[in-house]
């Protein structure tokens, strides 16, 4: 909707100043997108691709040349400029993605899930390459995620829950407002031990077939040894450790109504 | 708002260069299509040609090979031009359709840049065509009017750009590519005057040739040769009128029905394919 492929039911966005229903050209002049998927002709170089990715934003070879050169070096990519876009490895391809997303010097990038489907080195280094970007050309990325701890270095998080935002703000802040403490009990049967210890359903954040996640907060501090205690006969684990993101999602998601704060 | 239009069109011209570039690219580096478009019409000019003309009757004055001339330049036009406009389902599958989607063209601009590169990339392999014909000396270049000529290949190639745009906003996949052959590419080249004068044509098969668009792309192309061998079914401006009035409409439609889909679930859909939530 954000970016003028499709209508909005109700009500209107501005981008940049700009309503996304009265003008969506020139808000996509404003914006750039790159999607979870390719959108590369694997037929032509990776030079070819951008060239003509620009051209459909107007934009001459003459004025992009060295625009490009400069990106594809930024990504370590300087080396693949004339090779055909099939020949790249899944990372790469996203990365010449990325590229396309940021050719016209867009001010606002969406990423949708940028690194899915990439091993772990490929996702550091795409997001090595993310971060650089955003420091060289004053850029605002709004991200789609399912790597939580890719939103962490993020200014402003938000969760959806079926279209709506459910929590929002810095990751920090969502973190800090969870919990203090996350004990997380590793087990085969999370029910049966839940029977023995004494804690509020509000605080357990999960209970999965494996694990048992239970959410501290200051003000009601469980007793840690206690639980300890009950639980160490058929838990494979016991770790106390600091809240992530992910801790936050699961409760988020898993919370019923009527439950929790 | 006068420099947002005048910066529009300068972004349209840019966006037709880059669109129309990539069509040649594509063109001359599938080496087996460009070869297949040039071989094809030679088969049908030598063996279909030849073959027929041997069990008509034939006088010193006119043959049939040379009759089929035009419609043979029709047929590679007709191939080249429209399967470059479908080409546009190949894009919309392989997302490279996104691309032309989030760039600030509109599918209005979207659809003739497409109009263009493939009236274009048919018209580099008629000319291809047309360098062996005028070596093998089976067109003679005192025969041709010449602007005729090129304005009636040139019309003839934005018809068939056209039919292959009307045929891609319509379709979903490749997959339907037989169906496609079936159905668009073998009745529009068949029941045209490609082979045969459409006069002498049973009263259903007159009216589907009087029907179809390219048959007049055809008779305009006969009209700029010529030969005894080869005789118009209909007046030049009768040709011109219909042929431009088919793709007035026809890109019209494409323009509105590519625009419908673009903010329509179903493309979008496409577009974010694989998207769990």
């Amino acid at each position: 909707m954000l970016s003028t492929l499709l209508k909005p039911s109700e009500g209107s966005i501005l981008i940049n100043g700009i309503d996304v229903s009265q003008n969506p050209r020139e808000v996509r002049r404003q914006i750039g997108l790159v999607f979870q998927e390719s959108a590369l002709d694997r037929t032509l170089s990776v030079e070819e691709n951008l060239l003509f990715c620009a051209g459909l934003h107007g934009l001459k070879k003459r004025q992009v040349k060295e625009r490009i050169s400069a990106l594809l070096e930024l990504f370590s990519l300087e080396n693949k400029k004339s090779a055909p876009v099939a020949s790249l490895s899944g990372g790469m391809r996203r990365s010449v993605d990325i590229i396309r997303g940021v050719l016209h010097q867009p001010k606002i990038l969406f990423l949708d899930e940028p690194t899915v489907g990439l091993d772990i080195q490929s996702r550091r280094r795409i997001w090595r390459f993310i971060q650089r970007l955003i420091q060289d050309q004053s850029l605002t990325v709004i991200l789609t995620t399912h790597y939580l701890e890719e939103a962490t270095p993020c200014d402003i998080t938000s969760f959806i829950k079926a279209g709506h935002i459910v929590s929002s703000g810095t990751p920090d802040s969502l973190i800090k407002e969870f919990a203090q403490t996350v004990v997380e009990v590793e087990c085969d049967n999370p029910d049966m031990l839940l029977k023995r210890i004494d804690i509020p359903r509000s605080q357990i954040i999960t209970d999965d077939s494996s694990s048992i996640l239970i959410r501290v907060l200051d003000d009601k501090k469980p007793d840690l040894e206690k639980i300890q205690t009950t639980l160490s006969e058929g838990a494979m684990s016991f770790k106390v450790r600091k809240p992530n993101l992910n801790d936050v999602f699961l409760w988020l998601t898993n919370r019923r109504e009527g439950q929790g704060t | 708002m006068v420099n947002q239009s005048s910066r529009r069109t300068r972004d349209m011209i840019v966006a037709l260069g880059v669109v129309i570039s990539r069509e040649l690219k594509k063109t001359f580096r599938q080496k087996s299509r460009l070869l297949a478009s040039l071989v094809r019409p030679l088969i049908w000019l030598f063996v279909i040609g030849g073959g027929i003309g041997s069990i008509l009757p034939s006088d010193s004055n006119s043959n049939y090979q040379q009759a089929i001339v035009p419609g043979i330049l029709g047929m590679t036009l007709l191939f080249g031009s429209m399967l470059s406009a479908l080409t546009t389902v190949y894009d919309k599958e392989s997302g490279v359709m996104r691309m032309f989607i989030i760039s600030p063209m509109s599918s209005y601009g979207i659809i003739l840049s497409k109009l263009a590169s493939s009236t274009i990339a048919g018209l580099v392999q008629v000319i291809g065509l047309l360098i062996i014909l005028f070596t093998l000396r089976i067109v003679d270049v005192g025969q041709i009017h010449i602007p005729l000529f090129i304005f009636g290949l040139t019309c003839t190639a934005l018809t068939c750009s056209t039919i292959g745009l009307i045929t891609a906003v319509l379709s979903k996949s490749l997959d339907n590519f037989a169906a496609i052959m079936n159905f668009v590419i073998f009745p529009v080249f068949f029941l045209s005057g490609a082979l045969y004068p459409i006069d002498n044509l049973p009263p259903v098969l007159h009216w589907v040739a009087v029907a179809n668009p390219f048959s007049y792309g055809v008779d305009l192309i006969k009209h700029s040769i010529t030969s005894v061998s080869v005789t118009p079914d209909f007046g030049k401006v009768p040709d011109i009128i219909v042929l431009f009035a088919f793709t007035v409409i026809g890109v019209t439609f494409s323009s509105w029905r590519f625009s419908q889909e673009s903010t329509s679930a179903a493309l979008v859909s496409i577009l974010s394919k694989g998207r769990k939530s």
